[in-house]
């Protein structure tokens, strides 16, 4: 109820923060549903378009996302209160291993996508989908805890 | 966490599915106008089934646990100005989107029938900007909506 009727100086900040993280969940699912669509593909089309979607969707807006976090953070005065809400605490845990994760996937995704055109790399485009699709869920879970707040 | 908290995530979760299939759908839309063979088509559209079930699940949730969430809030009403203009944009993102995914799903069918010179016209298809501007169009609707759900103007 108290983030329905939040001051309106927070909402510019609370735009970029939500555009950040839809545009993030969305080049997740983007990236994760390309991999493995082009699992048993022979050309590499479909984890180039993954390996792109990361790196010029995800990285980014994951940027976006976090400029957003701390800017919201900062207008709601929460980083002046003794210790965070859980609700704040489950959003940066999230946010912080997602990053971790988010570099590692682009980086065996490169990795693999390189060794690609000399015909490997594949177990290494996997790994990097199957992270995606690990950051998929925990971002559902930080959705979950975005909306309902819990204390 | 009481009713309202839980309806708010899931309506919350319901924007996020929307915006998901928005994003898949404008990396298909770009990458498709960059194809050169009807097999890198063909592939494409075997990513773009995942948006159909985002796009309709996220769009029945968004707007039953939007209008339950305006019911049972005390701060808000459904016959609110903003709350109206987001039915009202929803509606339109509802056609738009139709209208779009007709076209797309045309294009789609034109491409697995492989017939002769098929290729040429599904190339062109995706190439000409009838899709994209519809599918573009939808995206900024969509911004619409999140500034009207952010700055909920006149509440």
């Amino acid at each position: 109820m108290l983030a329905s009727i939040r001051p309106d100086s927070i909402n510019i900040a609370l735009l970029v923060h939500v555009a950040g993280a839809m545009t993030l969940v969305g080049a997740l699912v983007t990236a994760a549903t390309a991999a493995v669509v082009g699992w048993r593909d022979e050309t590499s089309t479909l984890s180039r378009l993954s390996y792109k979607t990361l790196l010029y969707a995800a990285l980014p807006s994951y940027i976006v996302m976090r400029i957003g976090a701390e800017w919201t953070y900062s207008k709601e005065k929460l980083d002046q209160q003794p210790s965070d809400p859980a609700w704040v605490g489950i959003g940066f845990i999230i946010s912080d291993l997602g990053a971790v994760l988010l570099l590692l996937a682009l980086i065996l995704g490169g990795i693999g996508l390189r060794r690609s055109r000399s015909g490997g790399g594949s177990g290494l485009l996997k790994a990097s989908s199957v992270i995606a699709t690990v950051l998929v869920a925990a971002y559902i879970v930080a959705i979950w805890a975005m909306g309902a707040k819990p204390t | 966490m009481d009713f309202y908290d839980w309806a708010l995530a899931f309506h919350l979760l319901a924007a996020f599915s929307i915006a998901a299939a928005l994003v898949l759908y404008s990396v298909l839309v770009v990458a498709g106008r960059r194809m050169e063979t009807l097999e890198q088509t063909r592939l494409l559209f075997r990513v773009a089934p995942v948006g159909g079930p985002l796009i309709g699940v996220g769009m029945g949730l968004v707007l039953v646990l939007g209008i339950v969430l305006a019911i049972d809030s005390d701060t808000f009403q459904v016959w609110d100005p903003w709350v109206i203009a987001a039915i009202v944009l929803w509606a339109l993102f509802a056609e738009v989107g139709r209208r779009t995914g007709a076209y797309y799903t045309e294009t789609q069918k034109l491409a697995e029938s492989g017939g002769a010179g098929v290729e040429t016209d599904v190339l062109a298809r995706l190439r000409a900007p009838a899709g994209a501007r519809l599918h573009y169009a939808n995206v900024a609707i969509f911004l619409l909506l999140l500034l009207d759900m952010i700055f909920k103007p006149g509440a």
